[in-house]
């Protein structure tokens, strides 16, 4: 009996080493060192560069051909361009000095921003890019740095992002020509100010059938600075000098105040499920299947609302061809609403409201380059090829995004045009390009997120924090005293 | 007769008490699993079309998609490097382990107390605190990106455990390694002849545990494992965009396969002990 189970263990131990060893061979060895270092692959004069891109470019199949074109067009130098395959938002600090960063990176401004004030990215002579005269200035602006009185630029704009308003062209209501479009120019006024976005969703909830009209996360600050930004609120000051003076914060300024209460007032017809990050998630699939009329997110997911909708229409009976083209033909992104009202009050009627324009918050994603590479000049080479004519209309053809060059934005048209002639008109407030920015968010979030909760509290039996301009003015100060302190004081 | 029939309802109520309590102890431990093996197979994929609790479409897909979708999420590339990790953990830290269990156990050495002490108290600092530290030297040794460095961390550290294995060899009868002695055996011998055929149970609960933690810890393969291609199953799922959660239920749910199998194959040697060899003997 014991020699028998003894036995059996033995069996078992030496099948599971050579089971490893198998392993080993196989899987283990080879490529666990591979492409360890920056740019470390090095064989007889052959250079490889790592380019971290975000998910939407991989998934979609937009890096494989970027590589692919750059590989095919540099092959005669020897450069070659490899996926970094690290996760898209990897920590350029933590790795980095150690050598395990990419060369070339893809990421929105306020996080390249961050690591160049730590000098972990290198500065660009952004004359040298063929998209350099493209470009407008706003954009460039957006990776510039201030060192010892003297401007430098630390990575090349690819393309805008902001928030956007999605929904299904086929979910409109049905009257909406006779009656949401008392201008008349074809344009349905619940896509031109928030106080007929508000009545058309006043309406959707009023029907009773479990249906919303705008619904969005609205701790989001990035999604939800319209309701600051428009009246007079701003993220940081300047200074004499016009650089950003992160020490006069401004989510409390000009009459940020009355543009939460209006927040505060969409709020109320969300559903309580707007008060936290849920929506993020749900907002794709609701606003396939109806749920929701309208939502609002950036220009890059595009495709996750698209593929969403053709499942949609899969799932009511539609074949698959069937189902893409109407995805294609139906599911719309636009602007946010242009006007809001300058009183705060979104339940006015809007032909007899005085408007403000609405100014959202926004970003630039671009390239930077690793200063940790040990291939400067083809790097640089990679950005130049990654932002050429073709390559950027290739990008926004199969990612929808917003180019940050005129010359693409004016070919595509329509809504990406839209989007450029925004950043240029200053309607569109890019994130300060600061460390300092990191220390926005969380008290921000706090305050949307409270004042979100406060449009239910009524309702749920509690007593109401924000009922007038006053108790949302010292709201307001008490976030951007938490903000001076988490910079100046919790940092140090 | 009177006794019978008094004690009859009392011993019923009884059985019925403890198995409602049992099955309402175990609906609240199983639902979750249960809730989780539901989600895996929401046709959607989404966590926010559940009718009530549970999908409201049901489907294979996603298991489809976890093992051929894997432009973005390599799900069967991960599930390799973990086994991989694991095995290798799992070997090198049983024998590691066994071995310093053995010593402490039969051997009197001069700094035994000592070490004894010492091993006591630093297994009760948690793992992640010596983290950076571990990725410092790991750099050092260019060991980032390296399934090896998983497997050498996890080993290098199983020998601190080896109390529980200590305890069993403990119970052994001093008797048998006496007359092994008087045989003329040796030290190897009488570990390899004598000692290891009555430490079945032991053996097969040092591997189980030897596998199972590397088989799910997220925090070193995180901090060690940079590129995707690398990534074990645990750092891949937490990287999952936020619209897959059916696949990432359907991932955590594949990963419990062949654990749980080890486990069911494994168990019937968890019940043969030392008694056995003893009572021969």
């Amino acid at each position: 009996m014991l020699r028998v189970s003894y036995n059996k263990i033995s069996g078992f131990i030496i099948i599971t080493f050579l089971l490893v060893g198998a392993i080993v061979f196989l899987n283990g060895c080879g490529k666990s060192e591979s492409n360890a270092e920056t740019g470390a692959s090095s064989d007889g004069g052959e250079i490889t560069l790592r380019i971290l891109e975000n998910d939407t470019a991989k998934s979609q199949g937009y890096l494989d051909e970027l590589l692919n074109a750059f590989n095919e067009a540099y092959a005669d130098e020897g450069i070659t361009a490899v996926d970094a395959n690290m996760e898209e938002y990897s920590n350029l600090a933590e790795n980095g000095p150690y050598g395990y960063g990419p060369d070339v990176i893809y990421q929105a401004n306020d996080q390249i921003m961050t690591y160049a004030e730590d000098k972990h990215i290198l500065a660009l002579n952004v004359e040298d890019y063929e998209c350099y005269d493209q470009i407008p200035q706003e954009a460039w602006d957006a990776f510039k740095i201030q060192v010892d009185g003297k401007d430098y630029y630390c990575g090349v704009p690819v393309n805008v992002q902001e928030p956007m308003l999605f929904y299904r062209a086929d979910m409109l209501p049905e009257n909406w020509e006779s009656e949401w479009d008392d201008d008349g120019n074809g344009t349905p006024d619940f896509l031109e100010n928030w106080n007929d976005l508000y009545a058309l969703s006043n309406v959707i909830v009023n029907e009773g059938t479990g249906k919303y009209g705008f619904v969005a996360s609205m701790n989001d600050l990035y999604m939800m600075a319209e309701y600051i930004f428009s009246y007079g609120g701003y993220v940081f000051g300047t200074d004499a000098d016009g650089n950003v003076n992160s020490e006069d914060i401004g989510f409390n300024q000009g009459d940020a105040a009355t543009g939460m209460l209006a927040f505060k007032q969409f709020a109320a017809l969300m559903g309580e499920e707007c008060i936290d990050d849920s929506v993020k998630t749900s907002r794709y699939s609701n606003v396939a299947n109806g749920t929701y009329f309208a939502s609002v997110s950036t220009p890059d997911t595009y495709v996750l609302f698209h593929e969403r909708l053709v499942e949609q229409y899969q799932s009511e009976g539609m074949s698959a061809e069937d189902a893409e083209k109407a995805a294609n033909d139906n599911l719309m992104m636009v602007e946010l609403p242009g006007l809001m009202p300058a009183n705060g009050d979104l339940s006015t009627d809007s032909n007899s409201t005085e408007f403000i324009q609405t100014k959202v918050m926004g970003g630039v994603n671009g390239y930077a380059i690793s200063a940790y590479t040990e291939h400067k000049e083809a790097c640089q080479k990679f950005i130049d090829f990654a932002t050429s004519y073709d390559c950027m209309k290739l990008r926004a053809d199969m990612l929808g995004i917003a180019p940050t060059r005129a010359d693409v934005a004016a070919e595509l048209g329509g809504v990406t045009d839209s989007i450029f002639n925004s950043l240029n008109e200053g309607n569109i407030y890019l994130m300060p390009s600061v460390k300092a920015v990191d220390q926005i968010w969380d008290p921000m979030q706090t305050l949307l997120s409270d004042v979100a909760k406060d449009a239910f509290r009524a309702q749920n039996g509690e007593t109401e924090k924000y009922t007038d301009v006053s108790s949302m003015q010292e709201a307001l100060d008490n976030a951007a005293k938490s903000i001076y302190d988490a910079i100046y004081t919790l940092a140090n | 007769m009177i006794k019978k029939v008094s004690r009859r309802p009392k011993a019923i109520i009884d059985t019925v008490w403890t198995h409602a309590l049992l099955i309402v102890i175990s609906i609240i431990f199983f639902f979750p699993v249960l809730w989780l093996v539901m989600a895996s197979f929401s046709k959607t994929g989404s966590i926010y079309d559940f009718k009530g609790f549970f999908p409201s479409e049901y489907s294979l897909n996603t298991y489809k998609l976890l093992f051929s979708d894997t432009q973005m999420y390599d799900y069967p590339n991960w599930l390799a490097n973990t086994l991989f990790v694991a095995i290798g953990s799992c070997c090198i830290s049983t024998i590691l382990v066994i071995l310093t269990a053995y010593t402490m156990s039969r051997f009197r050495f001069r700094m035994r107390k000592p070490i004894m002490k010492t091993t006591l108290v630093l297994s009760m600092f948690p793992s992640f605190m010596g983290m950076t530290a571990v990725y410092l030297i790991m750099v050092n040794f260019n060991l980032i990106n390296n399934l090896w460095s998983l497997i050498l961390v996890y080993s290098a550290g199983a020998p601190m455990g080896y109390l529980v294995q200590k305890g069993y060899f403990d119970t052994i009868s001093n008797s048998i390694y006496e007359a092994a002695r008087i045989d003329g055996a040796t030290n190897p011998v009488i570990f390899t002849k004598v000692t290891l055929p009555l430490s079945g149970p032991i053996l097969v609960y040092t591997a189980l545990t030897s596998f199972a933690w590397p088989w799910s810890d997220f925090i070193l393969p995180n901090l060690l494992l940079k590129n995707r291609d690398l990534w074990t199953v645990a750092v891949g799922l937490t990287h999952m965009g936020e619209t897959e959660f059916s696949r990432f239920a359907a991932g955590a749910i594949f990963i419990a396969v062949p654990i749980v199998t080890l486990y069911f194959c494994l168990s019937k040697f968890l019940v043969a002990g030392v008694s056995d060899g003893a009572v021969k003997g």
